[in-house]
């Protein structure tokens, strides 16, 4: 674990990868911070036929400080989602507590907003009205098209629809378009805007990127970070990807299981802070690509010392083959132009 | 060269050689059937079993403008055609089973909501879907003489024949579709601030509208059954009364066109059942 060993922020020129430069574990988060997210001794198990259990988390506890960008990594079916499900109160934890926004989660609500990976725009709505549609049911609950005031209130949010349109970097012209007529990269903009036009300090996202094309993929990761720059929303973002992670998280939280046995479930790995995020293989090179190293390392059970045998093979980077495949991974983030 | 194989999955049919082929089937049919009748017609010009282009012509006239046996109306020499038309025989059983058609299928709708209910809503899934599970399974014709007893022969009896008979499909099939709903609009949903009856209506049911209609025009013909069935047992008019009537006097001739309006009428309520949905749900399969 690395939250027990003090390390600096991302600077320049730091030495060794070994003494853990660029993060900073999560036990000196300063104490004024608010706390946005709070989960405490967290652990989900699912029966398995008669006696066995599933125990998919094991004893999660994480505070998460108002407008951090967390992002969560770790191998498939590590409970990335599961963790996601019970921020949103989908899902409760068998044990353990989990508070959002000040109060603790009992159900999905409007505390925070949620950007899943598939179906995250309702298809019989237009872009339009799937922007509109938060602030007005909000306001308007079932019947309450029938009041007088509905008609102004529209009109204003539907200004506010098409700002937020514009900031996504969409046309007025989409505005009247279903769903099913845009695409993947352009769905996910609107699904961000849904969730902005709610104004929440919180927002969850799921893979939100996963099925998009490298490129939209980069771009789609700018504009959330500097949709998040500009109003610092707090942040959980689950993906597989590292270099997606440390582009756009300023915590980087791994998940993983110590063994596969049905028994045993994740636990955090690695949790560490960047200063700023926004690391790109171009931006910080050799620094970059040690973290991601060492962050694959962690979420595939390995240890650190393991990294040694593999950092001259770094080093060494066109010839090894492996590598070169990865770094064509890099490229997706941020750097597509 | 195109290729001729039937049995070429890839061919690609011209378009005037497949259309002429659709028409061959309907062609041979009416081929056969006016062969038959010309040669029972040499045997006995009086024959009704097959009757021949003019005896049918006869039969629809006297379907469209007279009205039926069992009715005393006597058109005034100068009534119009329109007149006769309204008391005629096809006019009368049209009118009486269409009435118990559209009554039917606006006791459907509260059955409809009732399974939005049933598949979002765990309690009303708890409370409900068991039983109608089981109900499913009841052959609704076998109710047929209890309903008798329960409603009397009249109009009630047949309606409840029809809903009895679909309505436990049309849960089953509604609550599949809603279940189906993937569960991330349910959650995005209250994420927006939307509350129990915002997400069953105005997010759940709105989507699965579409679809509810298709499941509805895949019904038609089992309530067109169930309703036949009703009419032909204990009626006193109706498509499937005179049917079941004409029958008795080998009104072959009356029979025929029945048949084939009955199947127009279908043919037009399940057209229509589609465009509406098509107009109305611009987003749905496209
Ligand atoms: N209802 C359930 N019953 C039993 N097991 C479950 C249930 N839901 C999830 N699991 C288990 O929990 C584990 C974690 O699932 P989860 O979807 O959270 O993984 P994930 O990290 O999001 O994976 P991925 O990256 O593939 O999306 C899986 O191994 C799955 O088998
Ligand atoms: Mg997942």
């Amino acid at each position: 674990m690395v939250s027990s060993m003090s390390t600096p922020e991302i600077t320049a020129g730091l030495p060794l990868f070994g003494e853990e430069r660029a993060v900073r574990a999560v036990a000196e988060v300063e104490a004024q911070a608010a706390k946005s997210i709070s989960i405490e001794d967290v652990s989900v198990s699912y029966a398995l036929g008669r006696a066995a259990r599933r125990s998919v988390l094991e004893n999660i506890s994480l505070e998460i400080e108002e407008g951090e960008f967390v992002v969560l990594l770790g191998e498939t079916g590590c409970g990335k989602s599961t963790l996601l499900r019970m921020l949103l109160g989908q899902e409760r934890p068998t044990e353990g507590t989990i508070s959002v926004a000040g109060s603790k989660v009992e159900r999905v609500d409007a505390r925070s907003g949620y950007v899943p990976q598939r179906y995250s725009l309702f298809p019989d709505r237009t872009v339009l009205d799937n922007l509109m549609m938060g602030p007005l049911t909000s306001n308007y609950h079932i019947l309450g098209r029938l009041r007088p005031s509905f008609w102004g209130a529209r009109r204003a949010v539907r200004e506010e629809a098409f700002r937020q349109l514009a900031h996504m970097g969409l046309q007025a012209s989409d505005a009247g378009k279903y769903p099913h007529q845009l695409s993947g990269g352009m769905q996910q903009r609107v699904a961000i805007a849904q969730a902005l036009m709610m104004k929440n300090r919180v927002l969850l996202m799921d893979e939100a990127f996963s099925a998009l094309d490298p490129s939209t993929r980069g771009s789609l990761q700018r504009l959330l970070r500097s949709v998040w720059s500009e109003t610092r929303p707090t942040v959980v973002f689950v993906t597989h990807n590292t270099a997606e992670a440390l582009f756009l998280g300023t915590r980087v939280i791994v998940l993983a299981r110590e063994s596969k046995d049905d028994a045993c479930g994740s636990r955090v790995a690695l949790d560490m802070k960047l200063a700023e995020g926004g690391m790109t293989l171009r931006s910080h090179g050799q620094e970059f690509l040690d973290l991601v190293e060492h962050i694959e390392a962690v979420s595939n059970g390995g240890r650190l010392t393991d990294l040694s045998g593999r950092r001259t093979a770094l080093d060494r980077c066109g010839e090894d083959s492996g590598l070169a495949g990865r770094v064509g991974v890099f490229h997706e983030v941020g750097e597509t132009r | 060269m195109t290729n001729l194989s039937p049995f070429d999955i890839q061919a690609r049919p011209n378009r005037l050689l497949a259309q002429a082929l659709s028409a061959v089937l309907f062609v041979v049919c009416i081929g056969l059937y006016m062969q038959t009748s010309i040669a029972r017609h040499r045997e006995n010009p009086e024959d009704r079993v097959v009757p021949s282009g003019h005896q049918l012509l006869a039969g629809v006239r006297s379907a469209v403008l007279e009205p039926a046996e069992e009715d005393d109306y006597i058109a005034p020499d100068n009534a119009s055609t329109w007149e006769r038309l309204r008391h005629s025989m096809i006019w009368k059983d049209t009118a009486s089973s269409g009435k118990r058609f559209f009554i039917s299928l606006g006791l459907l709708i509260p059955f409809v909501v009732l399974a939005v209910h049933i598949g979002l809503f765990p309690w009303f899934g708890a409370g409900f879907l068991r039983f109608f599970l089981f109900f499913d399974k009841i052959v609704a014709l076998s109710l047929l003489p209890i309903l008798f007893i329960a409603f009397g022969i009249d109009e009630w009896s047949k309606i409840a024949l029809i809903v009895i008979g679909v309505a436990p499909t049309m849960i089953l099939d509604v609550t599949q579709m809603v279940k189906a709903v993937p569960q991330e609009q349910i959650v995005k949903a209250f994420t927006l601030d939307a509350n129990n009856f915002d997400v069953a209506y105005r997010v759940v049911f709105r989507q699965v509208m579409p679809q509810v209609i298709n499941s509805l025009r895949l019904n038609l013909k089992p309530m067109m059954l169930f309703l036949f069935a009703g009419e032909m047992i204990a009626a006193s008019d109706g498509l499937a009364y005179r049917i079941a009537i004409m029958r008795r006097h080998m009104g072959m001739d009356v029979i025929l066109p029945y048949v084939l309006w009955v199947a127009l009428l279908l043919f037009l309520i399940d057209f229509s059942l589609r465009t509406i949905n098509r107009r109305l749900h611009p987003w749905f399969q496209a």
